[in-house]
């Protein structure tokens, strides 16, 4: 069905934006550096040199299908906050498929290990899929104590059983031999083919939730539940399916960072990636095509940022404030609007009856 | 008499995007029961609320006793003598009858601890005082709805209430009861100069009790008279602002073969409690059955039972396929539509369109899902406002947000989209609550084109008219379990009374005619 291009939202994320920025010139100035250069700083971190853009663009696609995984799951009435565990076990499990199998032919190793990935995300997010559906639990909660414990997987297998011995690191497995690297598409940057993967996969998720008459099914189960079983859909299903895609995107997304950007596993796979992605989700309002636009929005800040720290000396947090700020002016956004609406409304009223009671 | 007690002077009230009182002036006289009438959304429930200090107007004046309140607010209108009897009680189930009266002015022991002895003096004396009997100690969950509302009535003339609000008071009342809540009206306003304010929308209530009328639409006061003056004809009129004809379609044919057939259900309901015990019907081709109970005596149970919506023990028939245990989607496929007693919970989707809503239940058939499950647009957008048209579903047309349409329009949306199925069983629960009367007319008409059409219907409703208008057989039911079955034309509304109230009802009945 059509959706009308809603203006309020984009006055609001539009306002939001520009108080942030200000909020963050405020925090720049108080703590001794020149706003103007700190964002100056931060616009070259962006763009300058096609070494810099290609970083946005890998991001921004990690950003994409997380907070794309996230609509996937909240389409549906379920929270996945699961997210960076999943990832993080489909990184590990498509990595050591490439070690193993190492010396056969890329054909085998790529769809094997993006194959893995899907199934290791997925099983894991079925878990509190089902616990959802079936008894009641909180995914909320579920998916924060998977996070911790397949953190602590991840930490075991790498320091442990499946280390790299010859590498000087903590904790990391073997490197993938390079005949299974995605191919870098600009020198020096971690941009790889795999976005375009990533961009197919974004345009399914698109297709699907806004198209189809699935899409259409799922948004009547996440709207009201007891409405959409009473109307004959097969809610749990429902909702359990897209849980599990939601945690095989987030499972691919460890591939492409392994086979794509790192190539091998080590702890900066994701630093809290998929949460970032949950956040760009949020300030998108679950809406695939906003949440595609934000990423690459919060690319540019996120990259931006890491250079303005190494040019001008500001710390990168500065992103954060400001993403942070922007979801919380959001959230007060309705709360303030509403406000405004009933004073406007009573004012309306009284003036009306001042200007009708003359007359009797 | 004549003197005005309570005076409205241009009262508006604005929420943002509704103006719910639309420069509203009126004056209720000392000793009078005044009726006010209209559609739901009229607005009658808001000026009430402004009168008890819920709501304050957004401009506008009240006068009580011809001096202006200044501060709105529960606690100053109950010091003005206002009390309020809200049509959800405002009681704890768990306190004993006096507990609950003397609630928030209780007498104390040492000016510390509850005196529940005097407690139940003060209720004893009130009781006796306004004729109103009840038992001081019995629990108030123990007690009858009837009873309940007698004890909030007790509540506010123990506040000292001299200017008694009752909001819908019959609509959780069996006729027997009705008419003792009009005696108790008659005996206060009679014998303590009291001042009655009935809120309603049963015409036939305001001519029974009354002495004046108001009516409202759309926010507005549309006329007040002398109940003498008036009938039930001219009031829907001016309720709804155009005459109003009931016209019952002829039943055409014979009923057929039973389409729905139950036999030994029992179902619990959400505290893990009996609800439905052992309850077996069925209901043929062609045919209404009615079932007239008083809420909560498992008849919401029972359909919840038959769709799917809830687990149980007994067996279901629906077409000649047992759809024992199955899914709503199951049930459906077996030729079952239903329109569910509660719209907003469980009929609609509030935050999509009227148009997703329509289409809910035939989104994957072919004429709407294409390849690669691609939805038709183009089709779906002509069948949806096909059915907006068709069912005379009014608002901001098929793309508004069904939250934010009134409520008889969001029920058109959830018959249009039940009875389009064209199922051969359908479940119809309360089907015109909170709907206006132009749009009451509307439905009956459909509900029997479909019976005569051949569609099995099992219908329930907590008003007795429309059971009575349109079912060809009634059950009755109390506690779970059918205590009566008749033929349209039986039974009277007043004989029903008494099999909707189990042999409780029986017995209370005997127990006054004794006293």
């Amino acid at each position: 069905m059509k959706k009308k291009l809603d203006l309020s939202y984009l006055a609001s994320l539009g306002i939001s934006v520009v108080l942030a920025f200000l909020i963050g010139a405020l925090i720049l100035a108080v703590s001794g550096h020149h706003p103007g250069h700190a964002y100056a700083a931060m616009f070259n971190g962006a763009f300058k040199g096609m070494r810099h853009l290609g970083d946005v663009l890998e991001y921004a696609m990690v950003l994409c299908i997380c907070g794309l995984a996230c609509d996937l799951g909240s389409r549906v009435g379920i929270f996945n906050v699961g997210g960076e565990g999943q990832l993080l076990l489909g990184a590990i499990a498509a990595c050591q498929i490439g070690v193993w199998l190492d010396g056969a032919s890329p054909w085998l190793v790529f769809p094997l290990a993006a194959l893995t990935a899907i199934a290791v995300g997925g099983l894991y997010a079925l878990i509190p899929g089902v616990l959802k559906v079936k008894l009641k639990v909180d995914e909320v909660i579920t998916t924060i104590m998977l996070n911790t414990i397949a953190a602590s997987i991840c930490q075991f297998l790498a320091k442990g059983p499946w280390k790299n011995a010859n590498k000087n690191i903590v904790a990391g497995t073997q490197q993938l031999s390079a005949r299974y690297w995605f191919g870098g598409l600009v020198r020096g940057s971690n941009l790889s083919t795999a976005i375009f993967f990533a961009a197919i996969m974004a345009l399914l998720v698109w297709y699907v939730m806004q198209k189809t008459s699935r899409g259409f099914e799922m948004k009547i189960t996440g709207q009201n539940p007891r409405f959409a079983r009473f109307s004959g859909l097969k809610t749990d299903q429902i909702v359990i399916l897209c849980m599990t895609i939601s945690g095989a995107m987030c499972g691919l997304v460890g591939m492409f960072r392994v086979y794509g950007a790192e190539h091998l596993f080590k702890s900066s796979i994701s630093n809290d990636y998929y949460f970032e992605g949950l956040m760009v989700a949020m300030i998108a309002q679950y809406q695939p095509v906003a949440t595609i636009l934000l990423s690459l929005f919060f690319a540019v800040l996120k990259i931006g940022a890491q250079g303005m720290e190494l040019s001008a000396g500001v710390p990168n947090q500065i992103y954060l404030i400001i993403q942070t700020v922007i979801i919380f002016f959001m959230a007060a956004e309705r709360g303030i609007f509403r406000s405004i609406q009933a004073r406007r409304a009573a004012k309306a009223a009284k003036a009306r009856l001042e200007g009708g009671s003359s007359h009797v | 008499m004549d003197q005005s007690l309570i005076e409205f002077e241009h009262i508006t009230m604005e929420f943002p995007g509704v103006v719910a009182n639309d420069d509203v002036s009126l004056s209720i006289r000392q000793g009078e029961v005044f009726a006010l009438v209209g559609e739901n959304g009229a607005g009658k429930s808001t000026l009430m609320n402004i009168l008890y200090g819920i709501q304050t107007p957004t401009g506008g004046k009240v006068r009580i006793r011809g001096k202006e309140v200044e501060t709105f607010s529960p606690k100053n209108a109950i010091e003005l003598g206002v009390g309020m009897v809200h049509q959800h009680f405002m009681l704890v189930p768990s306190f004993t009858v006096a507990q609950n009266i003397v609630m928030s002015k209780e007498p104390r022991k040492y000016g510390v601890f509850f005196d529940n002895a005097e407690a139940v003096r003060r209720t004893r004396a009130l009781s006796e005082e306004y004729g109103l009997s009840v038992d001081p100690t019995a629990q108030v969950k123990q007690i009858s709805v009837g009873l309940q509302q007698r004890v909030e009535i007790l509540k506010t003339l123990y506040r000292g209430a001299e200017i008694l609000i009752l909001d819908e008071p019959t609509a959780v009342l069996t006729p027997q009861e009705t008419e003792e809540l009009f005696e108790v009206i008659r005996r206060v306003v009679r014998e303590k100069n009291m001042t009655v304010i009935i809120i309603t929308h049963k015409l036939y209530e305001v001519m029974a009790i009354s002495d004046r009328v108001g009516v409202m639409r759309k926010g507005k006061l549309v006329g007040v008279c002398n109940t003498a003056d008036v009938d039930e004809k001219i009031l829907s009129s001016m309720m709804v602002g155009r005459p109003v004809l009931y016209e019952n379609l002829e039943k055409t044919g014979q009923p057929g073969d039973p389409a729905i057939l139950v036999s030994h259900l029992s179902a619990k309901d959400e505290r893990g409690l009996p609800a439905v015990r052992d309850l077996s019907l069925s209901v043929r081709r062609g045919e209404i059955l009615g079932i007239a109970a008083i809420e909560g005596n498992g008849q919401s149970e029972l359909i919840e039972a038959i769709t799917g919506m809830r687990s149980y023990e007994g067996r279901v028939v629906i077409c000649d396929r047992d759809v024992t245990g199955q899914d709503p989607g199951s049930i459906r496929a077996a030729g079952l539509a239903h329109v569910p007693e509660d719209r907003l919970a469980t009929g609609v989707s509030k935050d999509a369109t009227a148009a997703e809503n329509l289409l809910v239940g035939k989104q994957r058939q072919p004429r709407f899902s294409g390849a690669m499950w691609l939805q038709k647009t183009a089709a779906i957008r002509a069948y949806t406002s096909g059915l907006y048209e068709d069912f005379d579903i009014r608002g901001a047309g098929p793309e508004a947000i069904v939250g934010e349409m009134s409520g008889g329009n969001m029920q058109k949306v959830v018959i249009a989209r039940e009875f389009s199925f064209d199922a051969p069983v359908l479940i119809i629960a309360q089907p015109t609550r909170g709907v206006d009367v132009g749009a009451i007319e509307f439905i009956h008409t459909r509900i029997l084109e479909k019976r005569n059409q051949g569609a099995a219907i099992l219908l329930c409703s907590a008003d007795l008219d429309e059971v009575f208008r349109l079912s060809d057989r009634i059950i009755t039911l109390y506690e779970g379990r059918i205590t009566g079955s008749f033929r349209a034309g039986e039974i009277t509304k007043e004989e029903i009374g008494y099999y909707m109230t189990g042999d409780r009802g029986r017995e209370e009945a005997a127990d006054e005619k004794e006293a």
